[in-house]
């Protein structure tokens, strides 16, 4: 066992050594804390400056502003929530919008929260209850800004408009603030649906999508009032809307979306699982190769045995995919609290099977067995092998049988597929077991099925260690030309002989 | 009786002292015998690479393993080792069956050396000290030692791939040493090493030989194990050719003698045949002559006092290793 622990130290530090090894355990984290903070970047800290020529008398213009308005407070009021909600400051007012979460708030809610006294009056109340080292709400910024029309515009014919709101646009010199957005709303608005969008860059979908929808609702207005609904009715009509109540059902208890979200952990494993074996399994499989190419095998092999040192090596390998594991929770982890907590906010149903410890001990077992089972091809590879050049040639097949059949697996659970036979047989086949069972654990897969694929798994690995493990030892010293399936069942057979 | 060794050259002592077993060995007196291998085979497929093979390596002796190339010197030390097993026969390692439990009392150094490219100098000879059952620390003083010795003191924190090939070389003897290994087991030791090396290779077998470890090394260049060994064993094909000391390996061979005489020797008895050399002063020639088998130079030199055979020179001619070989082996192409 000493030797075991020897050779398996010796292993994780050759590997952590590597400079490769540290740009691949950076690379993830360093990618994805990239891609949020990116987008930051790239936002303005300003809000849209938005100008609205409104030939129809000024209707139009006040309609937009007073969407812009109305969304903006309703952001307010779910990021209220969601800070509410984190603290425990329900207390402040138990009947409040704010208090109650996980919902949809309609424009009425939002009309109700402003006509209740707003932003200022919720965070007094919040004030009387809220500890000292609770952090102060900060609200989102607004997205846009109205920009009153300078008359020589508003003076402007509309055909003359493309011209003259070119140094609207573009202005000239460093510190003249350019409008993002002109719209054009023409005084036959009503006979005609047409209105025009100048912008300083593509315009973002969100803020054609608001006008576009202050618009229609209007023109569904003119049109129902010239249908003869009074104006009032017309107006009710188009503003009727379902109000959404969002629930999250209980594990285990149907909907797809919620049962997704608790597949995010065991996919995230899998997926886990699959990356640290393919870099980790390709360091060890290079450290193997390096050992026979190095010709220093003969001086270990008088030292440790052949057993000692493929579990050495297993063993150091899993603690190198153990290691890159520990490293990516604890960036996520750090994450999560650098985002003062919005991120575990939104995964936290994803966290849900960790609430059962027959799930925690499935995912454990079938990673870390999983590991071993796939580790060990790539050591009897090395083992086989004279140079990386070599090992490729076995490596590729033994890739490609394992992984075509994972991404399938995994987009079939994606799609929220999780019969059929595909599934069965990957789950089944003990190569593919840990993955589909993994991906398959917050999918709903019957107790007994986890437990027999679990064994089937466990006697396979056993028979893979022994057999594997006969032609690492009867490969380590032999010489000459890469095996072919004969001599392989040779070298196996004659090891166990 | 130790099974495939011949009676009068081996007896076995049937008592085991603190795991150490008592023979009696050639040369008479009784020995720690630290190797035996008692008819081994050891088949590769249809390849006999060794051939039911036995000699026994006593304590303290520096004892050279020689053949030519895929004679079974390599195949014969791992199986010592445990690296393989043999087809055949038994095997006993300072007392103990073959195996890595021997491994802290054995040093180790392969005929295909090499070293983990990446890590340091001491950092590779504590690890193979720690693989032989030694403390880090321990390791690490025995290698920084070691590498002060071999005036590698300034690359202690070198990686490997920094070392240069010498460098490197006298790293691998490092890790085999690290342990004070009672056994060392040198598998063509000598080969690709630079004359420097050489020196200090042999300076260190001499070394631990003084220090009363057994050193077993394979080899074919006949010189190093004139120069080294107790005691020798040929290996042809597998088979035990020949086992013994220098001496008696010289024996093997007819005695030849350089004489200056006036008449021909060819007419003493014990001669086999005498070569005319031409005239080496007047009146006198020079002779190469050929002994008889058994025949020793010391007894034709009796001989011709009491003849009153005159003489102005008589020189026994060492003979060579090299020559031993090839008489025995036969096949002088492999042997340097």
């Amino acid at each position: 066992m000493k030797n075991i622990l020897i050779v398996a130290a010796r292993e994780f530090r050759q590997i952590t050594s590597m400079r490769s090894f540290w740009l691949t355990l950076l690379i993830i984290p360093f990618s994805i804390g990239i891609g949020a903070v990116v987008p930051q970047l790239i936002a303005k800290d300003e809000p849209d400056r938005v100008m609205v020529i409104d030939r129809t008398g000024g209707s139009e213009a006040r309609a937009i502003a007073q969407r812009f308005e109305l969304d903006r407070n309703r952001n307010i009021l779910s990021d209220l929530s969601r800070y509410v909600q984190r603290h425990h400051l329900e207390q402040a007012d138990p009947g409040a919008l704010w208090a109650q979460h996980d919902r949809w708030y309609s424009d009425e809610d939002v009309a109700r929260f402003m006509a209740s006294g707003g932003l200022a009056s919720a965070q007094a109340k919040i004030e009387r209850v809220k500890a000292k080292d609770t952090p102060k709400f900060e609200a989102s910024k607004a997205d846009y800004q109205m920009v009153p029309v300078p008359p020589s515009i508003a003076a402007a014919p509309d055909t003359g408009l493309d011209q003259a709101l070119k140094p609207v646009l573009k202005p000239e010199g460093k510190d003249a603030k350019a409008v993002d957005y002109v719209i054009l709303v023409p005084a036959n608005f009503g006979q005609s649906p047409l209105v025009r969008l100048w912008a300083n860059r593509q315009p973002s979908q969100t803020f054609v999508s608001t006008v576009q929808g202050v618009l229609t609702r209007d023109l569904r207005t003119r049109f129902l009032a010239a249908q003869g609904l009074s104006p009032q009715a017309a107006q009710t009509a188009t503003a009727i809307q379902p109000a959404l109540a969002i629930s999250t059902p209980p594990p285990g208890g149907g909907a797809r979306e919620s049962m997704l979200i608790r597949s995010i952990l065991p996919l995230f494993a899998a997926y886990l699982l699959m990356i640290s074996l393919m870099l980790s399994g390709s360091w060890m499989l290079q450290g193997t190769v390096e050992e026979r190419s190095n010709k220093l095998l003969e001086t270990v092999l008088a030292c440790v045995s052949p057993e000692e040192l493929m579990y050495g090596k297993l063993l150091g390998t899993a603690g190198v995919g153990l290691f890159m594991i520990a490293v990516w929770v604890a960036c996520a982890l750090f994450g999560a609290y650098a985002t003062k907590g919005a991120i575990a906010d939104m995964i936290r149903p994803a966290l849900d099977p960790l609430s059962s410890p027959g799930m925690i001990l499935a995912l454990i077992y079938f990673f870390v067995v999983g590991y071993v089972t796939i580790a060990i091809l790539f050591l009897a590879i090395g083992a086989m092998s004279d140079s990386m050049r070599d090992a490729q040639g076995y490596l590729m097949p033994v890739l490609l049988l394992i992984l075509l059949p994972i991404s399938i697996l995994m987009q079939a659970v994606l799609g929220g597929n999780t019969g059929g036979v595909l599934m069965e047989v990957l789950t089944w086949v003990p190569i593919w077991t840990p993955f589909a069972v993994l991906a398959r654990l917050g999918l709903g897969i019957p107790t007994w099925e986890v437990i027999a694929t679990g064994l089937v798994l466990a006697a396979f690995t056993a028979a893979e260690l022994v057999l594997l493990g006969r032609l690492f030892r009867a490969s380590l010293l032999a010489q000459g030309q890469r095996p072919n399936l004969a001599e392989v069942v040779a070298r196996i057979r004659t090891a166990g002989a | 009786m130790l099974g495939g060794l011949k009676s009068d050259e081996h007896c076995l002592i049937h008592s085991v002292r603190q795991s150490r077993v008592w023979r009696c060995l050639p040369g008479g007196g009784k020995n720690l015998t630290v190797l035996t291998i008692d008819r081994v085979t050891k088949r590769f497929g249809e390849v006999v690479a060794v051939d039911d093979l036995s000699f026994a390596v006593g304590e303290g002796e520096v004892f050279g393993f020689l053949g030519g190339n895929g004679a079974g010197k390599t195949t014969t030390l791992r199986m010592a080792l445990d690296i393989i097993r043999p087809t055949k026969g038994t095997i006993e390692v300072l007392g103990r069956a073959p195996g890595r439990g021997n491994a802290p009392d054995i040093g180790f150094l392969p005929e295909e050396r090499g070293l983990y490219r990446q890590m340091s100098v001491i950092d590779t000879i504590t690890y193979f000290g720690r693989l032989k059952g030694m403390q880090a620390s321990d390791a690490r003083k025995s290698g920084l030692a070691l590498l002060e010795r071999f005036e590698l003191g300034a690359n202690v924190k070198s990686s490997v791939d920094k070392l240069s090939k010498g460098m490197a070389q006298k790293v691998q003897l490092a890790t085999a040493l690290v342990n004070r290994p009672r056994l060392l087991i040198l598998d063509e030791p000598f080969s690709g090493l630079d004359p420097v090396n050489q020196g200090l290779l042999e300076e260190e077998i001499r070394r631990a030989s003084a220090n009363g470890a057994t050193v077993i090394f394979s080899t074919h260049v006949m010189q190093h194990a004139e120069r080294l060994c107790d005691r020798l064993l040929l290996l042809a094909r597998g088979r035990k050719k020949f086992e013994g000391t220098l001496d008696q390996a010289r024996a093997e061979l007819p005695a030849r003698l350089t004489v200056v005489a006036k008449q021909d020797p060819a007419t003493l008895d014990g001669v086999d045949s005498a070569e005319d050399k031409g005239e080496a002063e007047p009146g006198w020639r020079r002779w190469s002559v050929l002994l008889e088998p058994g025949v020793a130079a010391g007894d034709v030199l009796e001989r011709c006092i009491a003849q009153q055979f005159p003489l102005r020179r008589f020189e026994q001619v060492q003979v060579s290793l090299h020559d031993v070989f090839v008489h025995i082996v036969g096949t002088p192409e492999t042997v340097q």
